[in-house]
């Protein structure tokens, strides 16, 4: 089981993200992603590793979920580090019909027969976890057992702007550890308790250990579902889900100390603060490439 | 807008095979291998009992003949797992440790009801397990957040009837098309013998489902429509809302919905999808098109990744709706 003890921020070292750049999801993935967490070495050898990818909705397109190519790739690369088990799991919010979703991704012809390999998240057996960061009104989740057994959780999300959120990164990705089984679907009981404070309080909880997203073909405008595809043509890997999160911020031309719950987040999860985040790989300049958000969230953006 | 009711529709439920090999052969053995000791079932085979599979696993065995549900010991020993599972104001929880009620409580309140002894046999949990679901209503649209949301000067993301009002997935929070119709189900099986606020919360919860339609027909989860775009329908709220308003069949919204769900059903990919499409259009006396996929096929992707409710719901796929979803909500 993992150490889920906070650190407060100040405490903690710097945290290392890295960009890369990668143009489309039918260039080698695999190569990139391998050698990008190399560099991390991370220790998974022997480990259960537990990827939790962006799976909103049916997406034939294939625009609003976590590709199936970065996510085969991903669990491709584990197991090559030495990882005992790669899991992937995901517990969508608007649809119970997981393997429809499954199924419209493709993710089945990327990585083979999802029955031992995929967990459904909305149904995994539970554990109650008592929150302790309060940041929300809720004083107790219950939790899967796949995601608290884990010995790494790797938040795998889209690049995308959230409507409600500002963006969606691997904070907010992690909603959808929170099983529909006990919560519904949608979770509605985290957007009573405030979208902002239930993002804290999950990642207190759950405290994935490493984030990869997603950043080749992102979303802009009205996302996560109903927005705009944008090309942006990047790969972000890091050790800090929150310092991952700030410099994909900047990759979109958005502030992320204006993003309410990653401000928050900067202060008792990991480092939003350039100075704090040891930047490797492509500059965040060489990719940047500025994403729109709807009116509510113009003042997100840098020129604003 | 008002529900009216209207005449038994004449349309004939096409004749199905009555427990076809699929069910037989895959599934009810799956359903009755995955029942754990305590009688209740998990999600997956192995996992621990909950309520949900509990109730579906039931209610699919229920509708299988008895040499083939085991005589009936495996419904028995369910019924006593979900029993036992009651809290103390009448309520289901989601899971054992859980010691709040939810949107579940519904479907056990409807499983039990579905026993062909539990109108009897069970009937002080059934009354007040329905008691818990007529005091429970959502906090969204309580007189005071509709008088709020009146002064309101911000932008709306939708424009729903605040009038309506439905069930939640859990307590305090929103109406939603699943648990609502999941409740009008159960309420329907008691009419007659009811709550007093049982018949208002039927006509308000189906008010609130006709309201929460997407444009063209079907149903997502709750959201027609957020910030001026239309959300898109999806099969399982679909049929769900579908089979909860079976009774007006002549309605617009039903006629287009049900023609989303004809239109769509080729095109499901999910094996639960698919399941409850077959089951709700058998209920309006449809079948599904010949081009859409095989039970078989969907099975040999991911074995339904292993879902007992899905199992379930391939079961009840291949008998009569008529034999356990009963007649109907009656105004």
């Amino acid at each position: 089981m993992r150490n889920r003890t906070l650190i407060p921020s100040f405490q903690r070292p710097p945290s290392r993200v890295t960009i890369c750049r990668a143009a489309s999801y039918e260039q080698e993935l695999g190569t990139i992603i391998y050698e990008s967490l190399v560099e991390f070495a991370l220790p998974v050898k022997d480990k259960i590793v537990l990827l939790k990818p962006n799976l909103v909705g049916l997406d034939p397109l294939g625009v609003m979920n976590t590709h199936p190519a970065v996510i085969a790739a991903t669990r491709e690369s584990f197991l090559r580090l030495g990882a005992s088990q790669v899991l992937i799991g995901d517990g969508p919010a608007m649809d119970r019909d997981t393997e429809a979703i499954l199924e419209s991704v493709r993710l089945r012809e990327f990585v083979g027969p999802l029955a031992r390999i995929f967990i459904d998240l909305n149904i995994d057996d539970v554990e109650r976890v008592p929150l302790t960061t309060k940041a929300s009104q809720l004083k107790e989740l219950y939790m899967p057992r796949t995601v608290l057994g884990a010995d790494l959780v790797v938040s795998m999300p889209k690049l995308k702007t959230h409507h409600w959120a500002g963006v969606t990164l691997s904070l907010k990705n992690m909603f959808g550890t929170v099983p529909g089984g006990c919560y519904g679907w949608p979770k509605n009981v985290l957007h009573w308790a405030g979208i902002d404070n239930a993002i804290l309080d999950i990642n207190a909880a759950v405290k994935p250990d490493f984030a990869i997203v997603d950043g080749i073909v992102g979303m802009e405008g009205n996302g996560p579902i109903q927005g705009t595809p944008k090309a942006c043509g990047a790969l972000i890997f890091g050790d800090d889900p929150v310092a991952v999160d700030a410099t994909c911020c900047r990759v979109m031309g958005l502030m992320p100390e204006r993003i309410k719950y990653l401000a928050a987040a900067g202060t008792m999860l990991g480092h939003i603060n350039a100075d704090k985040i040891q930047q490797l790989g492509e500059t965040i300049a060489a990719l940047r490439s500025k994403f729109a958000v709807i009116k509510e969230f113009s003042a997100l953006s840098e020129a604003a | 807008m008002d529900i009216v009711p209207v005449v038994e529709s004449a349309s004939v439920v096409p004749e199905l095979h009555p427990h076809n090999s699929f069910a037989e052969s895959i599934c009810a053995p799956l359903l009755r291998n995955a029942q754990n000791p305590d009688g209740g079932w998990g999600f997956h085979p192995g996992a621990n009992s909950r309520v949900e599979p509990t109730c579906w696993a039931l209610k699919a065995l229920m509708s299988l003949p008895s040499p083939v549900n085991s005589g009936g010991d495996a419904i028995r020993r369910g019924l006593e797992f979900l029993i036992g599972a009651q809290l103390a104001d009448g309520s289901w929880p989601s899971t054992p440790q859980e010691k709040t009620g939810c949107w579940v409580t519904s479907l056990a309140c409807w499983v039990l009801a579905g026993d062909s002894d539990g109108e009897k046999k069970y009937s002080k949990a059934i009354t007040s397990g329905l008691n818990w679901v007529c005091n429970d209503w959502p906090r969204d649209t309580t007189w005071w957040r509709r008088i709020l949301r009146k002064l309101s000067s911000g932008a709306r993301h939708s424009w729903q009837n605040d009038s309506y009002r439905g069930w939640g997935w859990t307590p305090g929070t929103s109406s939603w098309v699943e648990p609502t119709s999941f409740a009008l189900l159960a309420l329907e099986t008691q009419q007659g013998a009811e709550h007093r606020s049982a018949k208002k919360r039927r006509k308000l919860g189906g008010l609130l489902l006709y309201d929460r339609m997407c444009p063209g027909g079907g149903w997502n989860c709750g959201n027609p429509e957020v910030y001026g775009v239309a959300g898109e329908p999806l099969v399982i709220p679909t049929t769900c809302a579908l089979l909860a308003l079976r009774k007006y069949p002549e309605r617009q919204e039903n006629i287009q919905s049900l023609a989303w769900l004809e239109k769509n059903f080729a095109k499901i990919q999910g094996p639960g999808s698919y399941a409850m499409a077959q089951i709700c259009l058998a209920a309006y006396g449809r079948r599904g098109t010949e081009d859409a996929a095989s039970t078989g096929d969907l099975q040999a992707k991911n074995e339904f990744l292993r879902n007992i409710p899905v199992a379930a719901w391939m079961t009840l796929a291949a008998s009569n709706p008529q034999n356990w979803l009963g007649p109907g909500e009656h105004s």
